[in-house]
């Protein structure tokens, strides 16, 4: 019998790239085995004006890479006097999970937020740094029940178009549309995995166009959602034109 | 001059005079001011190096004096002093640059590529214990100046650095043996909305005005960044071209035989 | 992983289970701890060992939240193996004036981080600066210090519950972390068995509970806790201490017990051991 220095903690992120968008969200619930360890513990965080990280698998490595990811982009900031850019946040925890081949962070990752020409975008990664930008792409204990959903929902595949001569483009969904996706997701998959619930974390990143009525609405109706803007004043402070990110919290299951 | 008094302080390179100066520092400076002149101007479109390629020897190939490098695809420099020395630098430069675009998938800012060259620039003088150093340290400063151009989503930028590690961004500037002379003449025809075209023509008369040689293809260099065709060397029918633009410039004649 | 741990793989084919979502081996395809688990020997490395299993041993840890702060609680006894060897043992640490850390698995490396943590507080006492180490400084420590270790594949073998109030912004720290650096905080929290005996009643009594909790209620739901722990948990002991912590500061009560009630076993048949 030797030492095992991992463990699975359950639970699930998903993210989804809009047009001038990108919603990244995650359950909140711990787990280790049967045992719901917490009912909130966090696993989105945001980076930057345009970037927000999901890691899920064992816990204490995620929560360690993304320290790390967070000193990287503060030492960045220092030596090239300027914000990381997304492309090159998803390269960097590329090598920053390769570094650690043979002794792997168990951690699923998925970045979303808003590229250099400032559309949405998602890079999906596997534990040892494979990555690549995708639409759409869901991770952790539930990431079975849930990738074959957005493939039909964000992908339309085995859809057949209304008008044939001019099928959907995945990554043009609106904002109140994607939303649905994320929530529909999150319940369905608190349904069938006992590892998947208690909260759903969303977090929207949006370029300077994205219409906020999706947002403005949800705030105004639903009665257990949590909307907040966050880092308000670093928003305003940069001007109209920067990307702002908010946080949607919305209640699942607890059983 | 108070060359002579200077004795006790400038035997150390990391040793202070009491006025509070690096004499080996200043000494490299200096040994620039020996090398031959290399001119930058930059414009809104792109930057335009120049450099002088002294020949020693009619009996030397003038091409193979190399006094402009490629540091990245969109940065490059011209160098006057101990060219060897820059080639240690340009090294470095270069592997920054790959690293950069390695572990951040984009190229390595122009700011940030003078920033490592002058980092690189720092590291001489003696360590309390040079075992306990990781890396070797250098005995002395390095004896060469460079202009960097680049360009990059900043736009494009002139950089110089020099001995002691200090870099700056110029609109224009010239360094080496004709740099005072070089100097003044870009201050007074520098103008903000040059063309590449007109920075050809600038950086090829200053260099006119400076050399002692008769000016022509063999014995300049050329080279520009621009955001289409990234940097490079103008080749040789290109630097005729140029010179050819030059106000009453005859036109090279080919070598008796 | 220790797969037969997991659920997930209750029910399948062995090689089944150990499959992760692409049909791959986990810990075959990513070598995992390879590296350090072939680390360079050397004329002592015989003589070198890992802690591999926790040996003297103390069983569960509780906490809960409550309107002041936090109140943790922790039996006297340490274990070896099944033997109950210390029956005056404290798994109840203070740690500068307003935290408080509870330990579960091995009593050496509990005693190794105690003086860890007296050095750190020591070190920030020296500073003489008018700042001193808050209940979630000293859990980030901790946290840093477990994952670091699981890391060199030589952990501590604890569960530690960190309780706290910030003296200043009056916030409560309830969090836990483990040998592997797993790490979460809530509202309440048991360690081992307690997570399968204590948590249920926990969540109910104090997370479900619509008014705020007062110190005696706590006090009281935490004995119970202990009590229903003591009847299940064969390697607990009726003698346990209480830790409170408020705004105002901290306390680590003398040791108690609870009234228990053992008539019922008497009657219950079919579990084994009886002869008739």
């Amino acid at each position: 019998m030797s030492f095992s220095p991992y463990t699975q903690n359950g639970g699930t992120i998903l993210a989804i790239a809009g047009k001038d968008f990108c919603v990244v969200a995650g359950d909140t619930r711990q787990s280790e085995g049967f045992s719901i360890q917490s009912r909130y513990e966090t696993k989105v965080w945001r980076l930057n004006e345009k970037a927000t990280i999901a890691a899920n698998g064992f816990a204490a490595d995620c929560k360690q890479l993304v320290k790390r990811v967070k000193w990287r982009l503060e030492t960045y900031k220092h030596a090239h006097n300027r914000e990381m850019p997304l492309k090159s946040i998803a390269r960097m925890v590329q090598t920053m999970l390769y570094g650690k081949r043979f002794f792997p962070f168990y951690s699923y990752v998925i970045i979303g937020g808003i590229d250099d020409d400032g559309t949405g975008a998602v890079y999906g990664f596997d534990p040892v740094g494979s990555y690549e930008r995708e639409t759409c792409r869901a991770a952790g204990a539930a990431q079975s029940l849930l990738q074959p959903f957005l493939d039909n929902q964000i992908y339309f595949r085995n859809q057949q178009p209304a008008d044939p001569t001019n099928p959907p483009i995945p990554g043009t969904l609106p904002l109140d549309n994607v939303l649905a996706i994320v929530t529909d997701s999150f319940t369905g998959a608190t349904e069938r995995h006992i590892e998947v619930g208690d909260a759903l974390e969303m977090y929207v990143v949006t370029n300077s166009n994205c219409d906020l009525g999706a947002l403005q609405q949800i705030t105004q109706s639903a009665t257990k959602t949590d909307l907040e803007q966050v880092a308000r004043e670093e928003a305003e402070f940069n001007g109209p034109k920067s990307c702002k990110t908010f946080k949607l919290l919305r209640q699942l299951k607890k059983d | 001059m108070c060359f002579l008094t200077r004795s006790e302080y400038d035997r150390g390179v990391s040793t202070f005079s009491p006025e509070g100066r690096l004499y080996q520092v200043e000494y490299a400076i200096e040994a620039i001011k020996l090398g031959s002149t290399a001119v930058g101007v930059a414009t809104p479109h792109g930057v335009v190096l120049g450099v002088e390629k002294r020949s020693q020897s009619p009996l030397l190939l003038s091409t193979s004096i190399e006094k402009i490098l490629t540091i990245d695809s969109h940065i490059g420099c011209a160098m006057s002093g101990l060219t060897a020395d820059a080639r240690t630098m340009v090294d470095h430069a270069r592997v920054v640059g790959q690293n950069h675009r390695f572990s951040y998938d984009e190229p390595l800012l122009v700011e940030s590529c003078s920033q490592s060259v002058c980092d690189l620039a720092l590291r001489f003088g003696e360590g309390v214990d040079e075992q306990d150093d990781d890396e070797q340290m250098m005995s002395r400063p390095f004896g060469v100046s460079l202009l960097l151009a680049g360009i990059d989503e900043r736009g494009p930028q002139l950089y110089h650095t020099d001995p002691s590690g200090t870099f700056m961004r110029y609109d224009a500037k010239a360094i080496g043996s004709g740099s005072e002379a070089a100097q003044s003449e870009l201050l007074d025809k520098y103008h903000k909305n040059l063309s590449l075209e007109d920075a050809q023509v600038l950086v090829l008369g200053v260099l006119k005005q400076v050399m002692e040689e008769r000016l022509d293809e063999h014995n300049v260099q050329l080279a520009q960044v621009t955001q289409e065709e990234s940097f490079r060397i103008l080749p040789i029918n290109q630097l005729q071209n140029a010179i050819s633009r030059l106000p009453n410039q005859q036109p090279t004649q080919e070598p008796q035989q | 992983m220790n797969m037969s741990n997991n659920f997930t793989s209750w029910g399948r084919p062995f090689t089944d289970a150990k499959m992760d979502m692409y049909g791959g081996d986990v810990t075959q395809r990513y070598q995992l701890g390879a590296q350090q688990m072939t680390v360079p020997d050397d004329k002592f490395s015989e003589g070198v060992q890992k802690t591999q299993q926790p040996i003297v041993t103390g069983t569960s840890v509780i906490g809960l939240k409550f309107k002041d702060g936090i109140m943790l609680a922790a039996d006297n006894l340490a274990s070896y193996g099944s033997l109950a060897r210390f029956k005056d043992i404290q798994r109840l640490y203070g740690v500068g004036s307003n935290t408080i850390i509870g330990a579960a698995g091995d009593m050496s490396d509990f005693q190794h981080v105690q003086h860890q943590l007296d050095t750190l507080i020591t070190d920030e006492y020296c500073h003489d600066d008018g700042h001193s180490l808050g209940p979630a400084q000293i859990y980030e420590y901790m946290s840093t210090l477990m994952y670091h270790r699981r890391s060199q594949l030589n952990p501590l073998w604890n569960a530690f519950v960190v309780g706290g109030v910030d003296p200043k912004s009056g916030e409560s720290t309830l969090a836990y972390v483990d040998l592997l650096g797993t790490t979460y905080s809530a509202p309440t929290i048991g360690t081992g068995y307690a997570s399968m005996i204590a948590i249920p009643l926990l969540r109910r009594l104090v997370e479900d509970r619509q008014e705020p909790l007062n110190k005696e209620d706590a006090l009281d739901i935490i004995k119970t806790c202990m009590k229903v722990l003591f009847y299940r948990d064969a390697r607990s002991l009726n003698k346990f201490q209480v830790a409170t912590i408020t705004k105002e500061g901290s306390e680590i009560s003398q040791s108690m017990s609870v009234d228990t009630e053992w008539g019922f076993a008497e009657g219950i048949r079919g579990y084994g051991g009886q002869t008739q």
